[in-house]
C-alpha cells in the first residue's frame, strides 16, 4: 500500500492540491480567495490527467527528424489543452461578476454579503 | 469547531482519492490502460491521417475538430458574457485621459518596451509552428494576450486602446469561431464532411495550409478575447 502510494507520488501530490483547493474554497469568504481556490482545484485535475500520460523515458509526442519512442500520450495533453481554456473563460467570467458585485454591494466578502440580504 | 469540522471533511474527501492513486497503475508505466488504447493509434496513424508532425495538434485540430470548435466558441461566449455582466453598469464615457493604473517606473517602462516586439516576434513563431514544433493558435495567443496586458500596464488608457484597431476589433474577436467554420466548410464542400480534411499526401500542401489558417485564426481570436476581457475589467472602476 505505502509502496504503491510512493510509487504514485505524483498522483497522490494532486490529491494534496485538490485538498488545499478545497480548503481555500471552504473556508475562505473573500469571492476571490474562492474561485482562486477552485482554479487550484482545477489546476490539481489538470495535473493528475496530464501525469496520467506520462511514460517512462519518454520523449514529446512530436514526430520528425530524430524522434524516437517511446512518446508521451498525446490525448491528456489535448484534452487539457480543452480544459485550460474552458477554465481560464469560467474565471474570466466568475471575476467580472465579481466586480460587478463589488459595484452594487460595496463588498465581496461573502458573509457580510449574506447579512445584506 | 468550524476549523475542526473542515478538517474533519477534508480527511473524508482524502481518504478515498488516496486509495484510488494507490490502485492505479504504476507512474510511468507503458502498459496502462490510458496509453495502449487511443494513445497509441494516434501516435501510429497520426502523421499520415492528420499532417502535423505534432500529434498533440493532430489530436486537437483534426481527430477532435469539432471539439475545439466548441471550445473556441466557449472562450467568445465568455467575452460576450463579461463584456454583458461588466458595460451595462458603466456611466457615460469619459474614457481616454484617465493615466495608466498605477504609474509604473522608468525601469518598467523601459523594460516593456524593449520586450513587446521580440515576445510579440516569439508568439508569432508559436503560432505559425504549432504543427510541427511544441504550440498553436492558443498558446500563442496567449503569450500576444499577455503583451497587450503589459503594455495595457505602462500606456496611457488612449494609446492602449489604439493596439488594437478599432474598427475590426468585433470581426478579430469572433475570429477563431469564424475562422473554423470557414474551414469547416471548405471541408465539406472539397471533401463532403464538414471539417474534412485529405487523407491523402498529394493533397498535404492543402492540409498544411488548412491547420496553419485554423491555428492562426485560433491565435487571433484568442489574443483579442483576452485583451478585451483584460481591458473591460481595468477601464471599469
Amino acid at each position: 500500500m505505502i509502496e504503491a502510494l510512493w510509487q504514485n507520488i505524483d498522483y497522490v501530490a494532486s490529491v494534496l492540491l485538490f485538498c488545499i483547493g478545497l480548503y481555500a474554497m471552504i473556508t475562505k469568504s473573500n469571492l476571490i480567495k474562492k474561485f482562486i481556490g477552485l482554479n487550484i482545484m482545477e489546476t490539481s485535475v489538470f495535473a493528475f490527467i496530464v501525469a496520467l500520460g506520462v511514460v517512462e523515458g519518454g520523449d514529446a509526442p512530436i514526430m520528425g527528424v530524430g524522434a524516437s519512442p517511446p512518446f508521451i500520450n498525446p490525448l491528456p495533453q489535448s484534452l487539457i489543452l480543452t480544459g485550460i481554456v474552458v477554465a481560464v473563460s469560467t474565471t474570466a467570467l466568475a471575476l467580472s461578476l465579481i466586480i460587478r458585485i463589488h459595484k452594487q454591494c460595496g463588498t465581496i466578502e461573502a458573509d457580510e454579503l449574506r447579512e445584506m440580504e | 469547531m468550524k476549523r475542526a469540522a473542515v478538517i474533519v471533511l477534508l480527511v473524508v474527501v482524502a481518504i478515498p482519492l488516496v486509495l484510488a492513486m494507490a490502485d492505479l497503475p504504476p507512474y510511468g508505466s507503458p502498459d496502462s490502460p490510458a496509453y495502449t488504447h487511443v494513445g497509441a493509434y494516434y501516435l501510429e496513424h497520426g502523421v499520415e491521417e492528420a499532417g502535423a508532425e505534432n500529434i498533440v495538434t493532430d489530436v486537437i485540430l483534426n481527430y477532435r475538430g469539432f471539439d475545439t470548435e466548441g471550445e473556441v466558441t466557449v472562450i467568445f461566449t465568455a467575452m460576450a458574457a463579461v463584456l454583458a455582466v461588466l458595460m451595462a453598469s458603466r456611466g457615460g464615457g469619459e474614457a481616454g485621459t484617465r493615466p495608466p493604473l498605477t504609474p509604473p517606473s522608468v525601469v518598467v517602462r523601459f523594460v516593456v518596451r524593449v520586450m513587446a516586439p521580440l515576445t510579440l516576434m516569439f508568439a508569432v513563431y508559436v503560432i505559425m509552428n504549432g504543427h510541427i514544433t511544441p504550440g498553436g493558435g492558443f498558446q500563442g495567443g496567449t503569450i500576444v494576450g499577455a503583451v497587450f496586458i503589459a503594455l495595457t500596464l505602462v500606456l496611457s488608457e488612449r494609446d492602449a486602446t489604439r493596439l488594437i484597431p478599432n474598427r475590426p476589433e468585433r470581426v478579430l474577436q469572433a475570429a477563431a469561431p469564424i475562422v473554423y467554420c470557414l474551414i469547416g466548410l471548405l471541408g465539406l464542400a472539397l471533401f463532403d464532411v464538414y471539417l474534412g480534411y485529405p487523407r491523402t499526401e498529394e493533397m498535404g500542401l492543402l492540409r498544411t495550409a488548412m491547420l496553419v489558417t485554423l491555428e492562426i485564426g485560433i491565435g487571433v481570436g484568442g489574443a483579442t478575447v483576452i485583451a478585451t476581457i483584460f481591458r473591460t475589467m481595468g477601464s471599469d472602476q
